[in-house]
């Protein structure tokens, strides 16, 4: 009954479980934090839609919009001892066009033209850094485990690191689109989290984070469109 | 110890016992399948390019139901690339259309390009039914242990082995 094997099974047993309920504890404080992103800022500087291709050794020619944005924004609150990252990202959103509402396909698309990975202190080492850019990163929040700061986001006149098209190739000339502010909080342990667009107990919806309604333009003159196309295939 | 061996309904009765355990196993597992409506509701990370937010091990709890909104940008999905059987963890970056023929791009968090080139030959987009679930919670390390085993199969050999032996020693 009390052989060595049972002791083992039994000290096993206890870490295992010990371990459980600490995590579990770790990500229930979660909830109880309470969050309050603010978007202070967001708006398009400069718009253009440009022809290209999908990549270099494709013939097809597809439309491509290209949107400069400026964003200001207050993420600090996310940053709690169980962010590992926070993942932010920019949507440019629009309907289908006004032909295909007609017709009763009233569809959405929606594309990521910018996003970026803020890692927490703890996490640091983790990312995928340059020896420069890494050092530099760990130096900027050394001896802290959380640091808030970098959830202050002030960004001015940002090239979009993705140039978006539809399926269909077409995209000058839409209407209503809109950009929007989202994040993801990856915990170290526990669930996943988004933007939410009510008030969930402590954690407000985040406020402000939709741009004003722009239309995309018409196509640029052929001679500009050259230069730009380099830049599109990946 | 080995007393067992000469009794047969006490060989039986452990027999039995060890049969409970692994269909106990199953059963949970599938239940959970049928809750989460998703043939794999637990699947490991096996790649970094999620990092820093999976690494490989990192054990992600799926949910494959759309309750309140449909699989939208932004939501980390594991799918299935048609005829390659190799569940692949990514996020949903683009969105054209809704409902279930909505087309869907991913790309990983850690890739510099989509994954346009990981589709099958001729497939530009995923659509929902490629989806087996989006990511909803993370468990650290857990998962390192199958790892380990689709690594070094011996281990897999000694540690049925030791299950068996613990079974059958046991008395209860």
């Amino acid at each position: 009954m009390y052989s060595s094997l049972v002791r083992l099974q039994n000290t096993f047993g206890f870490f295992t479980t010990v371990i459980f309920v600490v995590a579990a504890f770790i990500a229930v404080s979660d909830v109880v934090t309470p969050r309050e992103p603010v978007v202070a800022t967001l708006k398009t500087n400069q718009v253009q839609v440009v022809r290209g291709r999908p990549h270099y050794y494709s013939s097809k020619k597809e439309e491509y919009a290209v949107i400069k944005f400026s964003l200001d924004a207050d993420l600090s609150s996310l940053f709690t001892w169980n962010t590992k990252q926070v993942f932010v990202y920019v949507t440019a959103e629009w309907p289908s066009s006004s032909a295909a509402k007609i017709a009763g396909n009233v569809t959405e698309n929606q594309a990521v033209i910018w996003d970026t990975i803020i890692t927490a202190p703890s996490s640091d080492h983790l990312a995928n850094l340059g020896p420069a850019a890494r050092k530099k990163l760990l130096k900027s929040a050394a001896g802290k485990a959380i640091d808030p700061s970098r959830g202050k986001l002030s960004i001015k006149n940002q090239k979009p690191k993705y140039q978006i098209t539809h399926p269909s190739g077409k995209i000058a000339e839409t209407d209503d689109v809109v950009l929007k502010l989202h994040y993801n909080v990856q915990p170290w342990v526990g669930m996943l989290t988004w933007n939410q667009d009510i008030d969930m107990f402590r954690w407000k919806k985040l406020k402000n984070g939709m741009s004003k309604k722009f239309a995309l333009p018409a196509i640029k003159k052929k001679v500009e469109a050259k230069k730009t196309t380099a830049g599109t295939g990946k | 110890m080995l007393s067992s061996l000469g009794n047969p309904r006490q060989a039986a009765a452990q027999l039995m016992n060890f049969g409970l355990i692994l269909s106990t196993a199953f059963m949970m597992w599938k239940g959970l399948s049928v809750m989460t409506d998703s043939p794999s509701p637990i699947v490991v990370v096996l790649s970094g390019s999620m990092e820093p937010a999976f690494q490989r091990g990192d054990l992600l709890l799926l949910w494959n139901r759309n309750i309140a909104s449909e699989t939208n940008v932004g939501e980390v999905v594991v799918y299935n690339v048609k005829d390659k059987d190799i569940p692949i963890v990514h996020r949903v970056v683009r969105k054209f259309g809704v409902g279930p023929d909505a087309k869907l791009l991913t790309k990983g968090d850690n890739n510099s390009a989509d994954d346009t080139e990981l589709y099958a030959r001729g497939q530009d987009y995923l659509v929902r039914k490629d989806i087996i679930g989006s990511v909803v919670g993370y468990i650290p390390f857990v998962g390192y242990v199958t790892i380990m085993l689709s690594e070094h199969p011996w281990l897999k050999t000694v540690m049925l082995g030791i299950m068996g032996l613990v079974v059958v020693l046991q008395r209860e």
